[in-house]
């Protein structure tokens, strides 16, 4: 098969791009290649010897041969070598059905061992860092946590300690891996040697399901699974975007899974009066569009910088026609935390996902002025801030509309509730902060009656008789881009799982 | 769980090392390319490498702790842990295997008082281990006392090889 590649490109990525996958153990295309695995061997023609394929460059009129029974014979020599001591216990080792071990023996091993009579080498499992356990015993010596502690992380506390079949993975006895980025070798590590504790045989791989997401850690906007089971977020896992976290992602966004299965959620719309009473929603709809009509004064918008922009875009139309003042706030930490060896990455001060989107649709950083408004203001609707800091008396005059997830004792006061979806629940897109705009998707149903933000403004939108119901993000994603200058040419389904930056036109030109 | 746990740490590189080291750095392109001779100064010095020398080797060249501990654990003649004054190394492989090495090494961990291969005697002055060729075949068996090589040596000579080195 014909392949034309850029000259300087490995064979390995070469057949990639045919469609051809060589197995391999050591290379990663986020780490330097070192050519230490010998699983990617291939036949080159002229080539006396077989060659690596990850550290090959293609030549002009190049014929390799990936299947001839030489290199298929040698790979199944190295697999061979690697089952020597590697121990059976897939059951319970948490890559299976995620390993690159099992998945070449069975595309291309022995069926038997010619090494039951010898015993394995056994070295006892090791406490690495606060999440990270290393097993000896399943180590394939491929040295790509060694690699990524040094090249990316630029934190080299691990090493390749002993040689020959004694070889393991070391650590400095005065070291940990503690480093911010360090759960990433979890993810390299091919096979079960580091695993996370905190995903410990919480599942098996085949029952998780992947859903395409964006880490609501940061505004770095890290492109991640969200790994499911039972409708419960597991795990969230780096997915793939070369232009905004390449392989990577932190061990804070890690965690961010955490809240998305709280349980403490609003799961029907409530309408307050003595005390909150839980109606359908079509009743709550109903109320919010005659607070909406009935505004005297001027009105206020409070929103999470998490929240979609479709939503916030859909909650600036709601309060169009009265005097609006829009604000959010942000939680900032003191620093960035970046990933040394990647160039503009890093967990960054600004913990939410979305500020970039909130700028652009007009919403200024200014949550004291707006709660200072707010308390002579006609109307408060706020989306999904918590109001943690804000003294009740504060909140006195206004009708509330409360968009939120959770129900904070201040909100209380609100004359309507209506419960939404969070990030896992719902389809939507932020902007990060290099204004790439992310789509994305729903991977867990929402609580009870809660539904995605974009859907319930769009609801009053139609109660005031400014819009139809929305069935989709993608049809509120689209009014957005046509009203919107800054939005101005993107499309909902141009922007792909990969984005488009804001003001550039034409969405990325990645295959999604 | 060292014996540094008891007293302070002493550097390895006094100023006078210090010196030797700047004048062997000069015979080589790189830092870390002298990483090898920096350690056998470390283990004349002080007869094995810790974890807290090879901290201080790192810092001296300007390599990373981890780094420095992947070279030590690769090379085997690097000790990991205290050995005896005296280090001996015997060859049993085939050709003085044939020729009585076993016995040599019997004779050797008796009369040191080792027991056994790789632990130190009660007294610290003795360590044996057994090693591949020493390149002396047609004068089995040869073994090393320290620096010195031996050549020859029977379960008989034993006795005053141990009692010449203690």
């Amino acid at each position: 098969m014909p392949v034309s590649v850029p000259k300087g490109t490995t064979i390995l990525e070469a057949a990639k791009q045919a469609g051809v996958l060589i197995p391999h153990y050591c290379y990663h295309p986020g780490l330097p290649i070192a050519g230490v695995c010998r699983m990617c061997l291939v036949e080159v023609e002229k080539q006396p010897k077989l060659q690596i394929s990850c550290a090959t460059t293609v030549a002009e009129g190049q014929v390799v041969n990936v299947f001839s029974d030489q290199a298929k014979k040698a790979r199944q020599g190295v697999l061979e070598f690697l089952l020597i001591n590697h121990p059976l216990d897939c059951p319970i080792c948490d890559q299976a059905g995620e390993c690159e071990l099992q998945d070449y023996v069975f595309q291309e091993g022995q069926a038997r061992t010619r090494y039951a009579d010898y015993a394995k080498r056994f070295n006892p499992v090791e406490d690495f860092g606060p999440d990270i356990l290393y097993v000896p015993n399943r180590c394939i010596l491929c040295t790509r946590c060694v690699r990524f502690m040094e090249h990316a992380a630029h934190d080299d506390v691990l090493n390749v300690s002993e040689r020959g079949d004694r070889a393991v993975i070391g650590i400095h006895p005065d070291k940990k891996l503690d480093h911010t980025w360090a759960g990433n070798v979890v993810d390299l590590c091919p096979v079960g040697s580091l695993l996370s504790k905190d995903f410990l045989h919480r599942a098996r791989a085949w029952e998780l399901d992947k859903t395409a997401s964006v880490c609501p850690g940061c505004s770095q906007g890290c492109n991640v699974n969200l790994d499911t089971r039972n409708n419960v977020v597991v795990r969230l896992r780096p997915r793939a975007n070369l232009e905004v976290n390449r392989y990577f992602m932190c061990d804070y966004g890690r965690g961010q899974y955490r809240w998305m299965n709280h349980g403490d959620r609003i799961e029907a719309p409530l309408l307050g009066g003595k005390d909150l009473t839980a109606v359908d929603w079509d009743h709550a709809l109903d109320r919010a569009v005659q607070l909406v009509k009935g505004i005297s004064g001027p009105a206020v918008t409070l929103v999470s910088p998490g929240a979609s922009n479709e939503a916030l875009y859909l909650a600036r139309q709601v309060l169009g026609n009265a005097r609006l003042q829009a604000a959010f706030r942000v939680h900032r930490e003191a620093g960035e935390w970046s990933l040394a060896g990647v160039p503009d990455l890093a967990l960054r001060a600004e913990r939410a996902p979305n500020v970039a989107g909130a700028l652009a649709l007009g919403y200024r950083e200014e949550f004291e002025a707006a709660i200072q408004t707010a308390a002579d203001a006609g109307l408060l609707l706020v989306l999904d801030d918590a109001l943690d800091g804000v003294a009740p008396e504060a909140l006195q005059t206004p009708n509330i509309i409360y968009l939120g997830t959770r129900l904070p004792e201040i909100a209380r006061r609100a004359r309507v509730v209506l419960p939404i979806a969070n990030v896992a629940e719902e389809d939507g897109t932020f902007v990060n902060r290099d204004r790439r705009v992310q789509r994305y998707f729903q991977a867990k149903a929402a609580p009870g009656m809660a539904r995605p933000a974009w859907w319930v403004l769009g609801e009053i939108l139609r109660g005031l008789g400014r819009g139809d119901t929305l069935s989709s993000a993608e049809e509120a994603f689209d009014l957005l881009a046509q009203s919107e200058p800054a939005f101005g040419g993107l499309s909902y389904a141009g922007l792909g799982v990969r984005g488009a930056v804001l003001g550039s036109r034409q969405p990325a030109g990645q295959p999604a | 769980m060292t014996m540094h746990d008891t007293k302070p740490y002493e550097p390895v590189f006094t100023p006078e090392r210090r010196a030797g080291l700047e004048e062997l750095l000069k015979r080589y392109p790189t830092k870390r390319a002298a990483l090898l001779p920096a350690l056998w100064m470390v283990q004349e010095a002080r007869g094995w490498i810790s974890d807290t020398a090879m901290t201080e080797v790192a810092e001296v060249l300007g390599l990373t702790p981890a780094y420095v501990k992947g070279v030590v654990t690769f090379y085997t003649m690097y000790h990991l842990h205290p050995v005896g004054k005296n280090f001996v190394q015997v060859c049993t492989t085939t050709p003085c295997n044939i020729c009585g090495a076993e016995n040599v090494v019997k004779a050797l961990l008796q009369h040191t008082g080792c027991g056994e291969l790789g632990a130190t005697s009660p007294d610290g002055k003795w360590t044996v281990i057994e090693v591949e060729c020493l390149g002396a075949c047609g004068f089995a068996t040869p073994i090393m006392v320290n620096d010195d090589f031996i050549e020859s040596v029977t379960p008989e000579k034993v006795l005053e090889i141990v009692r010449k080195y203690s």
